[in-house]
């Protein structure tokens, strides 16, 4: 009983730093909480199968993961579509109050793919090793550095683009619409 | 055989040495922003870790702790159930 207690204060602890990774997935606050509240579910139906003394954030952030792409798998399927509309619309901007810089970082965020914008989290601010992000992506470690390599290029592009089309209708839609990169 | 297993061992460093050689590949000269590339000194890297520390910061909803509760207090049912 006191090892499940233990193993709840744990899933407890990460919980805001799984929220954390579940938006930068997601896009999205709603579908991040789920995602989490999923996240929790597998973890404890699992849970011996975690090795106590092993990075527990490591094999949450796994699980997290999994779970966030077979529910896109999903939901492909549901609303298989013609061309990359599908992208467009899942990608939700909620209004969000913070400094117009941080928004702006935000959104260019959520224009790089996937696979990209999961590595340059991970090892940007989830505080990860490449080792410990491409065991939870299930990948090489020469994989990671290369999504990281290509994220942080893309992301300084968008921003300097972001910040000379201030006074321009929508720079993130103009990079959208005048990039065939993006996808 | 302690040739053989000298050699498998050799092949397997070249076969890493070999990766890592293709993946340092056209990032020539640039090996210490590579080596460090969102740290301290990097606007990307303080802009990430600003969006990602205001993620954390946020409250988090109580559904969390009620259903993390819930699957224990389900778990010492089970096993008082399985006791009895």
């Amino acid at each position: 009983m006191s090892a499940s207690s233990s193993f709840r204060d744990g899933l407890l602890a990460a919980v805001p730093t799984l929220r954390a990774f579940a938006v930068s997935l997601a896009k999205n606050a709603d579908r991040a909480d789920d995602l989490v509240q999923e996240t929790l579910v597998k973890a404890w139906d699992k849970q011996d199968s975690f090795q106590p003394g092993t990075n527990l954030k490591a094999w949450l952030f796994t699980i997290l993961r999994n779970e966030f792409y077979s529910q896109m798998r999903k939901r492909r399927r549901e609303v298989e579509d013609s061309d990359g509309s599908i992208t467009a619309r899942l990608s939700i901007h909620p209004a969000q109050d913070g400094s117009s810089d941080l928004n702006d970082f935000r959104r260019a965020l959520e224009l790089l793919p996937e696979d990209q914008r999961e590595a340059i989290i991970l090892i940007g601010a989830s505080g990860f090793s490449y080792e410990e992000a491409a065991e939870i992506c299930g990948c090489a470690v020469g994989t990671i550095k290369s999504r990281v390599s290509r994220a942080r290029s893309r992301l300084q592009e968008i921003l300097s683009i972001t910040g000379e089309g201030d006074f321009g209708p929508d720079p993130i839609t103009a990079q959208v619409t005048n990039s065939p990169a993006v996808v | 055989m302690t040739r053989m297993f000298k050699d498998v061992g050799q092949d397997a460093d070249d076969e890493r040495g070999m990766t890592y050689q293709k993946l340092d590949k056209g990032r020539s000269g640039k090996r210490n922003s590579v080596t460090d590339p969102l740290g301290p000194n990097s606007e990307i890297g303080r802009k990430l870790r600003q969006y990602y520390d205001d993620l954390i910061s946020e409250e988090v909803p109580d559904r969390f702790s009620q259903l993390l509760n819930q699957l224990q207090q389900q778990e010492q049912q089970g096993s008082t159930a399985k006791e009895d």
